[in-house]
Protein backbone atom coordinates (compact mmCIF):
# COMPACT_ATOMS: atom_id res chain seq x y z
CA UNK A 1 0.00 0.00 0.00
CA UNK A 2 2.76 2.38 1.07
CA UNK A 3 4.83 1.51 -2.00
CA UNK A 4 1.84 2.17 -4.20
CA UNK A 5 1.28 5.61 -2.64
CA UNK A 6 4.95 6.40 -3.16
CA UNK A 7 4.72 5.38 -6.78
CA UNK A 8 1.66 7.60 -7.27
CA UNK A 9 3.42 10.54 -5.60
CA UNK A 10 6.49 10.07 -7.79
CA UNK A 11 4.32 9.91 -10.86
CA UNK A 12 2.55 13.13 -9.82
CA UNK A 13 5.92 14.83 -9.24
CA UNK A 14 7.19 13.71 -12.64
CA UNK A 15 4.04 14.96 -14.34
CA UNK A 16 4.32 18.30 -12.54
CA UNK A 17 8.00 18.64 -13.51
CA UNK A 18 7.24 17.84 -17.10
CA UNK A 19 4.37 20.37 -17.10
CA UNK A 20 6.81 23.03 -15.92
CA UNK A 21 9.31 22.15 -18.62
CA UNK A 22 6.44 22.28 -21.11
CA UNK A 23 5.67 25.84 -20.02
CA UNK A 24 9.15 27.00 -20.94
CA UNK A 25 9.07 25.11 -24.21
CA UNK A 26 5.58 26.46 -24.97
CA UNK A 27 6.87 30.01 -24.51
CA UNK A 28 9.82 29.33 -26.82
CA UNK A 29 7.54 27.71 -29.42
CA UNK A 30 5.23 30.73 -29.29
CA UNK A 31 8.17 32.98 -30.12
CA UNK A 32 8.67 34.52 -26.70
CA UNK A 33 12.21 35.69 -26.07
CA UNK A 34 12.89 33.56 -23.00
CA UNK A 35 16.36 35.08 -22.64
CA UNK A 36 14.68 38.46 -22.10
CA UNK A 37 12.58 36.86 -19.34
CA UNK A 38 15.74 35.42 -17.79
CA UNK A 39 17.40 38.86 -17.95
CA UNK A 40 14.33 40.40 -16.29
CA UNK A 41 14.41 37.78 -13.55
CA UNK A 42 17.78 39.19 -12.50
CA UNK A 43 16.41 42.72 -12.18
CA UNK A 44 14.61 44.37 -9.29
CA UNK A 45 10.93 45.32 -9.60
CA UNK A 46 11.98 48.99 -9.71
CA UNK A 47 14.31 48.30 -12.64
CA UNK A 48 11.58 46.39 -14.50
CA UNK A 49 9.14 49.27 -14.03
CA UNK A 50 11.78 51.77 -15.17
CA UNK A 51 12.62 49.77 -18.29
CA UNK A 52 8.92 49.36 -19.06
CA UNK A 53 8.49 53.12 -18.75
CA UNK A 54 11.33 53.73 -21.20
CA UNK A 55 9.75 51.29 -23.68
CA UNK A 56 6.32 52.88 -23.24
CA UNK A 57 7.73 56.38 -23.75
CA UNK A 58 9.37 55.17 -26.97
CA UNK A 59 6.09 53.67 -28.20
CA UNK A 60 4.24 56.91 -27.38
CA UNK A 61 6.89 59.06 -29.11
CA UNK A 62 6.73 56.92 -32.24
CA UNK A 63 2.93 57.06 -32.24
CA UNK A 64 2.98 60.85 -31.91
CA UNK A 65 5.56 61.13 -34.70
CA UNK A 66 3.32 59.08 -36.98
CA UNK A 67 0.38 61.38 -36.24
CA UNK A 68 2.31 64.53 -37.32
CA UNK B 1 2.07 64.70 -21.46
CA UNK B 2 3.55 61.18 -21.59
CA UNK B 3 2.61 58.35 -19.31
CA UNK B 4 4.30 58.03 -15.97
CA UNK B 5 2.91 54.99 -14.21
CA UNK B 6 5.28 55.17 -11.27
CA UNK B 7 4.16 58.73 -10.53
CA UNK B 8 0.54 57.61 -10.75
CA UNK B 9 1.10 54.73 -8.32
CA UNK B 10 3.21 56.84 -5.98
CA UNK B 11 0.36 59.33 -5.69
CA UNK B 12 -2.08 56.57 -4.76
CA UNK B 13 0.26 55.14 -2.13
CA UNK B 14 1.02 58.54 -0.63
CA UNK B 15 -2.70 59.34 -0.46
CA UNK B 16 -3.33 56.13 1.48
CA UNK B 17 -5.45 54.53 -1.23
CA UNK B 18 -6.07 50.83 -0.63
CA UNK B 19 -5.26 49.04 -3.89
CA UNK B 20 -3.49 46.11 -5.52
CA UNK B 21 -1.84 46.24 -8.95
CA UNK B 22 -3.39 43.61 -11.20
CA UNK B 23 -3.49 42.89 -14.94
CA UNK B 24 -0.78 43.59 -17.47
CA UNK B 25 1.23 45.93 -15.28
CA UNK B 26 1.39 43.32 -12.52
CA UNK B 27 2.91 41.07 -15.19
CA UNK B 28 5.52 43.73 -15.91
CA UNK B 29 6.40 43.88 -12.21
CA UNK B 30 6.85 40.09 -12.22
CA UNK B 31 9.14 40.27 -15.26
CA UNK B 32 6.99 40.12 -18.41
CA UNK B 33 8.60 41.86 -21.36
CA UNK B 34 5.57 43.36 -23.13
CA UNK B 35 4.53 47.01 -23.00
CA UNK B 36 1.17 47.90 -21.51
CA UNK B 37 -0.54 51.22 -21.91
CA UNK B 38 -2.59 51.32 -18.76
CA UNK B 39 -2.40 50.39 -15.12
CA UNK B 40 -5.11 48.15 -13.74
CA UNK B 41 -5.71 48.20 -10.03
CA UNK B 42 -8.21 46.37 -7.88
CA UNK B 43 -9.32 48.63 -5.08
CA UNK B 44 -11.66 48.95 -2.19
CA UNK B 45 -14.74 50.70 -3.54
CA UNK B 46 -15.65 52.23 -0.20
CA UNK B 47 -16.55 55.92 -0.25
CA UNK B 48 -13.45 56.92 1.74
CA UNK B 49 -11.11 55.01 -0.55
CA UNK B 50 -12.64 56.31 -3.78
CA UNK B 51 -12.52 59.89 -2.51
CA UNK B 52 -8.88 59.42 -1.50
CA UNK B 53 -8.15 58.09 -4.99
CA UNK B 54 -9.87 61.10 -6.55
CA UNK B 55 -7.87 63.51 -4.39
CA UNK B 56 -4.61 61.75 -5.29
CA UNK B 57 -5.10 62.37 -9.00
CA UNK B 58 -7.24 65.51 -8.96
CA UNK B 59 -4.57 67.72 -10.58
CA UNK B 60 -4.11 65.27 -13.45
CA UNK B 61 -7.44 66.12 -15.16
CA UNK B 62 -8.95 62.68 -14.60
CA UNK B 63 -11.84 61.73 -16.88
CA UNK B 64 -14.04 58.67 -17.36
CA UNK B 65 -12.45 57.47 -20.58
CA UNK B 66 -15.31 55.20 -21.59
CA UNK B 67 -18.14 57.69 -21.30
CA UNK B 68 -19.33 59.80 -24.21
CA UNK B 69 -17.58 63.16 -24.00
CA UNK B 70 -15.09 61.79 -21.48
CA UNK B 71 -16.84 63.16 -18.41
CA UNK B 72 -14.71 64.64 -15.65
CA UNK B 73 -14.17 62.50 -12.57
CA UNK B 74 -16.33 64.18 -9.97
CA UNK B 75 -17.05 61.67 -7.24
CA UNK B 76 -19.07 62.65 -4.22
CA UNK B 77 -20.15 60.66 -1.18
CA UNK B 78 -23.50 60.23 -2.90
CA UNK B 79 -22.19 59.05 -6.28
CA UNK B 80 -19.38 56.72 -5.14
CA UNK B 81 -21.84 53.87 -4.65
CA UNK B 82 -22.84 53.95 -8.34
CA UNK B 83 -19.55 52.51 -9.52
CA UNK B 84 -18.26 48.94 -9.65
CA UNK B 85 -15.32 49.87 -11.88
CA UNK B 86 -13.74 53.16 -12.93
CA UNK B 87 -12.01 53.47 -16.29
CA UNK B 88 -10.00 56.65 -16.05
CA UNK B 89 -7.62 58.63 -18.19
CA UNK B 90 -5.26 61.18 -16.69
CA UNK B 91 -2.47 63.43 -17.98
CA UNK B 92 0.06 60.76 -17.01
CA UNK B 93 -1.69 57.60 -18.08
CA UNK B 94 -4.76 55.42 -18.04
CA UNK B 95 -5.87 53.99 -14.74
CA UNK B 96 -8.49 51.26 -14.56
CA UNK B 97 -9.90 50.67 -11.10
CA UNK B 98 -11.70 47.36 -10.68
CA UNK B 99 -13.80 46.15 -7.79
CA UNK B 100 -13.80 42.49 -8.79
CA UNK B 101 -11.27 40.27 -10.54
CA UNK B 102 -12.29 37.19 -12.54
CA UNK B 103 -10.88 34.02 -11.07
CA UNK B 104 -10.24 35.62 -7.67
CA UNK B 105 -13.18 37.68 -6.49
CA UNK B 106 -13.57 40.97 -4.65
CA UNK B 107 -10.93 43.32 -3.26
CA UNK B 108 -10.47 41.42 0.01
CA UNK B 109 -9.65 38.21 -1.85
CA UNK B 110 -7.36 40.04 -4.24
CA UNK B 111 -5.57 41.72 -1.35
CA UNK B 112 -5.01 38.34 0.31
CA UNK B 113 -3.40 37.09 -2.91
CA UNK B 114 -1.04 40.05 -3.17
CA UNK B 115 2.53 40.73 -2.18
CA UNK B 116 4.30 43.93 -1.15
CA UNK B 117 6.93 45.17 -3.54
CA UNK B 118 9.44 47.91 -2.80
CA UNK B 119 9.89 50.40 -5.58
CA UNK B 120 12.08 53.35 -4.70
CA UNK B 121 10.81 54.77 -1.44
CA UNK B 122 7.38 53.23 -1.59
CA UNK B 123 5.83 49.83 -1.07
CA UNK B 124 3.15 48.75 -3.49
CA UNK B 125 0.78 45.77 -3.32
CA UNK B 126 0.97 43.62 -6.45
CA UNK B 127 -1.02 40.50 -7.23
CA UNK B 128 1.27 37.52 -6.69
CA UNK B 129 2.41 35.40 -9.62
CA UNK B 130 0.16 32.38 -8.98
CA UNK B 131 -2.93 34.56 -8.57
CA UNK B 132 -2.09 36.53 -11.69
CA UNK B 133 -1.79 33.29 -13.67
CA UNK B 134 -5.13 32.19 -12.21
CA UNK B 135 -6.87 35.39 -13.32
CA UNK B 136 -5.37 35.27 -16.81
CA UNK B 137 -6.54 31.67 -17.14
CA UNK B 138 -10.01 32.59 -15.86
CA UNK B 139 -10.39 35.45 -18.33
CA UNK B 140 -9.27 33.22 -21.19
CA UNK B 141 -9.10 36.09 -23.69
CA UNK B 142 -7.07 35.56 -26.87
CA UNK B 143 -5.04 38.70 -26.07
CA UNK B 144 -3.95 37.20 -22.76
CA UNK B 145 -2.37 34.16 -24.36
CA UNK B 146 1.12 35.62 -24.66
CA UNK B 147 0.95 37.14 -21.16
CA UNK B 148 -0.04 33.75 -19.74
CA UNK B 149 2.79 31.99 -21.54
CA UNK B 150 5.27 34.57 -20.24
CA UNK B 151 3.94 34.30 -16.68
CA UNK B 152 4.12 30.51 -16.69
CA UNK B 153 7.66 30.66 -18.07
CA UNK B 154 8.61 33.16 -15.34
CA UNK B 155 7.18 30.80 -12.72
CA UNK B 156 9.25 27.99 -14.15
CA UNK B 157 12.39 30.15 -14.19
CA UNK B 158 11.84 31.10 -10.55
CA UNK B 159 11.63 27.43 -9.60
CA UNK B 160 14.87 26.56 -11.40
CA UNK B 161 17.70 28.79 -10.24
CA UNK B 162 20.01 26.91 -12.61
CA UNK B 163 18.15 28.35 -15.58
CA UNK B 164 19.13 31.86 -14.49
CA UNK B 165 22.41 33.31 -15.59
Amino acid sequence: MFAMENKQNNSRKTKSKSAQADHLQAAIDYGIDVQALIDNAGRSCAERIKRHQIALNTVESLRKAREL
Amino acid sequence: MSSDFFNLLERLVNAGVDFVIVGGFAGVVHGCTYVTQDVDICCDFSIANLLALQTAISDLDPVHRMTPGRKKLQLTEQTCGQFKNLYLDTKIGQLDCLGFIDGLGDYDRVKRASMLVEVGDIKICVLDLDALIKTKRAMNRPRDKEALLQLEAIKKLKKSPDSKR
